[in-house]
């Protein structure tokens, strides 16, 4: 995938180029393409003056940083303990079966990316359905449809 | 200076220096796995576990990497305590769960008596404990080719972007210092491979055998000033000419003599 990088300067701007930047610098990468892109991966790690191998490193060892593009929007079906009991797994079969992807995948049009997730820490609502931003409660079989309507 | 006792003998330690350092020094062998005097410790395989005890801590004690623990005035280290041995066995018994195909594992645990492990064997597993010595060992050389990827189970040791690592320069410290022997290269027809990188050796100009990339040559006479031409003889051949070269001083010898 072609992209532009010519936001990756300013994102170096607002940070001191020293390598406690990282992991700073690669959060705001993540906001801006909804991953790390290879090249911005190499531009970093001459930007802060920190070793490829590092950068690479801190990269994979965190969730939140993704090295593969993700859908527009990213579908995180929780499956800790209190939605795992009350079905978070039937929402996954029905997401799975539903976008004709894996957990861990993203749509061939890029709208979306499935993931399963340990807890998102609103185990009252359980099971929750994170779409985007949004967090869906007591989701039901029959309503996951609707949280990806735009399919 | 400092005093601490292994087992049972007084011995003369720097402060702060690490307990193995001292127990090395006396001869006493203890088994470990991601210890390189080179590097860092990093207390990863946990082998050179010892007893510590105090007089003052009451007839408690307590069990650390050696690696890892500083020498302290009046420490009483005990080396090969039964508890230790209990320790390391114990410890070899998972490595061996978790790399069952391993001679290097398999010798090891065998001299502490963990024939077969009584946990569930690993069986597509592959000969990797994760020390890290290979990682810290790059980062010592200034490379900084390859390091720890991912995380958990899915922790691995891998260059960057898993493609050929620019800043290697084939030197094969890492492959060569694996206590495992895990990582791979191919060395044929006057070139080597490794982390999928391609290089070219240097051939020796008198005997054609090998020495070393030229990647490496570059980077060692660039940086730290040995000339370029040194690596363009192989060992051997460097030694023969030694050989000449000490015959013709003694030559002068003889000759300034009579």
């Amino acid at each position: 995938m072609k992209h532009n990088f010519d936001n990756l300067n300013l994102i170096f701007d607002k940070y001191p180029k020293t390598q406690e930047s990282l992991i700073a610098v690669l959060q705001d990468i993540q906001k801006e393409y909804q991953y790390l892109p290879c090249e911005a991966l190499e531009q970093t790690s001459e930007v802060l003056d920190v070793p490829l191998s590092k950068v690479f490193s801190v990269s994979t060892f965190y969730n939140s940083f993704s090295l593969t593009a993700k859908g527009d929007k990213v579908i995180k079906i929780c499956t800790g303990t209190a939605c795992h009991i009350r079905g978070a797994k039937l929402l996954q079969d029905q997401l799975e079966n539903h976008l004709s992807i894996k957990a861990g995948e993203t749509t061939e049009d890029m709208k979306f990316t499935l993931e399963v997730v340990a807890c998102v820490g609103a185990c009252a609502m359980a099971p929750v359905v994170v779409v985007g931003e949004k967090y869906h409660g007591s989701v039901k079989v029959s309503k996951v449809k609707k949280l990806v309507k735009a399919k | 200076m400092i005093h601490i006792t292994i087992n049972g003998k007084v011995v003369q330690a720097k402060d702060g220096e690490m307990l193995l350092t001292v127990i090395r020094r006396e001869q006493i062998d203890i088994p470990t796995l991601c210890h390189h005097e080179a590097v860092e410790p990093s207390g990863a395989c946990r082998l050179c576990m010892v007893e510590i005890t105090k007089p003052s801590w009451d007839g408690w004690c307590d069990y650390v990497t050696s690696c890892l623990y500083p020498a302290e005035d009046g420490l009483i280290v005990n080396t090969h305590a039964p508890k230790v041995n209990e320790l390391r066995s114990s410890i070899l018994d998972m490595f061996l769960a978790r790399h069952p195909k391993s001679p290097e594992i398999r010798q090891l645990a065998a001299e502490y008596g963990v024939m077969k492990t009584q946990f569930e064997e690993v069986v597509d597993g592959d000969n990797c404990i994760l020390c890290g010595i290979c990682t810290r060992i790059c980062d010592t050389m200034g490379f900084k080719a390859i390091s720890m990827v991912g995380r958990g189970h899915g922790k691995e040791v891998a260059p960057p972007l898993n493609m050929a690592p620019a800043a290697c320069v084939g030197c094969l410290s890492c492959a060569k210092n694996c206590p495992t022997n895990y990582i791979e290269y191919n060395m044929k027809n006057g070139g080597l491979t490794i982390w999928k990188k391609d290089f070219e050796m240097i051939a020796c100009t008198e005997c054609g055998a090998t020495t070393i990339t030229k990647e490496f040559a570059e980077y060692l006479s660039v940086n730290r000033d040995i000339p370029f031409d040194y690596f363009e003889k192989c060992d051997a051949c460097h030694r023969k000419e030694l050989a000449g070269t000490m015959g013709r001083i003694a030559n002068w010898d003889r000759e300034a003599r009579s």
